[in-house]
């Protein structure tokens, strides 16, 4: 599916919420057209980080973020979903207090007028689920619906290139692979989709490839295909949390 | 017990709800109590003078009563003017003052410590310019008209109500009905996921301001006309909108105004009851009611 064109690259970027102590250290990303990658890494390593630093949401201290060819490292948050970059946070990523319709309308806003109805029924085609009780208030949806919702909320602009920050959080198994299945469509059709995720089995199953970040920088790289027996990988992500060896009398 | 008390009750209501509306938006998008915006009450009730006057001076004709009404062509237009200028002044309160916190990540009670500066600032200011001699839009006198059931108004009277009802209908579709209302709800509840979305939080904090303060103007030309126009006249509603604030339940704009004619009402039985003495007092109990009881207020949800 992935192409030779990179849809979203970062240089050098170092970014966290104090200038004097990044999180994100230094870390070079191309992603191509396409392409479904998964960002891997211990606890604390900056994967969350570093792609709210690409949304906008954490500054950036030094070192780009380019969408295509058009540098994005200094556009507000609100205005990279004009550029076709969109992001679902891991948490509150809807509005739970106003409707699943009002919640797309929302993000529909900064399409031409007469492409918004089209479009929201486009999703709703989509996600019958949401189709099913659109005056719903959102925040009665359940954990794995929710996900829908910011994802379906995210799609609305047809966006290039959808970030998403640990989807799996807090749903079920069962649920994990419908929304893994989803989000493997949704690349299917063409978006460059960067997924960080906690859950490596399952994201490794529909990723093209897998980065791993430690301490805020990029350690390794490679196939998702063959990442899960990469010795490389055990070392730098599964190491940090081996438990110490116990000696049997 | 004087049936009157009720009418008079409703319209006290509807200026607190108005100025309340005005309080409950800044709280729920801004996250901070502004003890300043009694103070838009004030300075729309004196834009509106002050343009009315200059409108009066340059054509007398625009001072003669309109039908029944106290005032000529030069209020209303004025109003409108005003409003404007109220939503300016706010605006620029918010860019020297609440702007720059904001950018500094001020904590709420810094907010909170900076709106009574600037409600000291523009109260003084006012009384500067204006001097503290109580002022009024027109001195014509009006008779109340009897409505039936042992109440009556005047024309003033019945028109600013009918006034208040239809600026808290246009309010709430516009929150509920419109993208910019969606928008201003969303910045309530989220402004990180706001940004994400693709929503300017800047414009919607700037929509807010500008609203708030020009139903405080409104507000504030209403109780000119059946009162009279002070520089205190803001502060000494600011328990009121305050208690209607938080009893009808912070970001709720229809709880806002029905808050407001409790509160008013409540002053009004409150004069007839236990004496006008203690209607200072009705706001101050019922504030600290809700807060014990049910602090979310009538529409609000819990934290």
């Amino acid at each position: 599916m992935s192409g030779q064109v990179v849809a979203l690259s970062t240089r050098a970027l170092v970014a966290g919420y104090e200038r004097d102590l990044p999180i994100v250290r230094g870390v070079d990303l191309d992603v191509k057209q396409g392409e479904l990658v998964v960002v891997l890494g211990p606890n604390g390593a900056g994967k969350s980080t570093f792609v709210k630093a690409i949304a906008g949401l954490v500054p950036i201290h030094s070192g780009t973020t380019a969408l295509g060819s058009l540098d994005i490292t200094t556009v507000p948050a609100h205005k990279k979903i004009r550029h076709g970059l969109a992001f679902v946070p891991q948490t509150e990523n809807i509005f739970g207090t106003m409707s699943i319709n009002d919640n797309l309308l929302l993000a529909a806003n900064i399409l031409p007028k007469e492409k918004r109805a089209r479009r929201i029924a486009e999703l709703y085609a989509m996600f019958p689920d949401l189709a099913a009780r659109p005056s719903l208030r959102a925040g009665q949806l359940s954990g794995g619906q929710r996900q829908m919702l910011a994802v379906a909320r995210a799609l609305i602009v047809e966006p290039s290139v959808l970030i998403l920050d640990e989807p799996s959080a807090g749903l079920s198994p069962k649920i994990v692979s419908e929304v893994f299945a989803r989000l493997k469509q949704i690349n299917e059709t063409g978006v460059t989709i960067i997924l960080v995720e906690q859950n490596v089995k399952a994201a490794l199953a529909i990723a093209d490839r897998a980065v791993i970040l430690v301490e805020g920088r990029l350690r390794h790289e490679g196939p998702a295909a063959t990442l899960g027996d990469d010795p490389i990988v055990a070392e730098l992500y599964l190491g940090a949390r081996r438990e110490p060896k116990t000696v049997t009398p | 017990m004087n049936p009157q008390a009720l009418m008079d009750g409703l319209i006290t209501g509807s200026m607190i709800g108005l100025g309340a509306i005005g309080v409950t938006l800044t709280y729920s998008i801004l996250r901070f109590a502004n003890f300043a915006h009694g103070e838009f009450i004030s300075w729309g009730a004196y834009f509106a003078l002050a343009v009315s006057s200059a409108l009066g001076y340059l054509s007398g004709g625009l001072l003669t009563p309109i039908g029944p009404f106290s005032f000529g062509w030069s209020l209303p237009i004025s109003a409108v003017v005003a409003v404007a200028l109220t939503g300016g002044l706010a605006l620029v309160v918010d860019a020297l003052l609440f702007g720059r916190l904001r950018a500094q990540r001020g904590t709420v009670i810094i907010m909170v410590m900076a709106s009574f500066g600037a409600a000291l600032t523009l109260r003084s200011l006012l009384e500067f310019i204006f001097t503290s001699k109580p002022a009024y839009y027109s001195k014509a006198l009006q008779i109340a008209l009897p409505l039936g059931g042992g109440l009556r108004a005047t024309p003033d009277q019945m028109l600013s109500l009918g006034l208040a009802v239809v600026l808290v209908v246009a309010v709430h579709l516009l929150l509920t009905r419109t993208a910019i209302g969606r928008s201003m709800r969303a910045v309530s509840e989220n402004q990180q996921l706001s940004g994400v979305v693709g929503i300017d939080v800047r414009k919607v904090v700037r929509t807010v301001w500008v609203l708030g303060a020009g139903l405080a103007c409104v507000a504030g030309v209403m109780a000119g006309l059946l009162v009279q126009i002070r520089p205190y006249m803001g502060f000494d509603l600011l328990l009121p909108l305050f208690a209607a604030a938080i009893l009808g339940g912070i970001g709720s704009v229809p709880g806002a105004m029905l808050a407001g004619l409790i509160v008013g009402l409540a002053e009004a039985f409150a004069v007839q009851l236990v004496g006008a003495e203690w209607r200072a007092a009705v706001a101050f109990v019922i504030l600290v009611l809700v807060l014990l009881v049910r602090p979310q207020g009538l529409f609000g949800r819990p934290e």
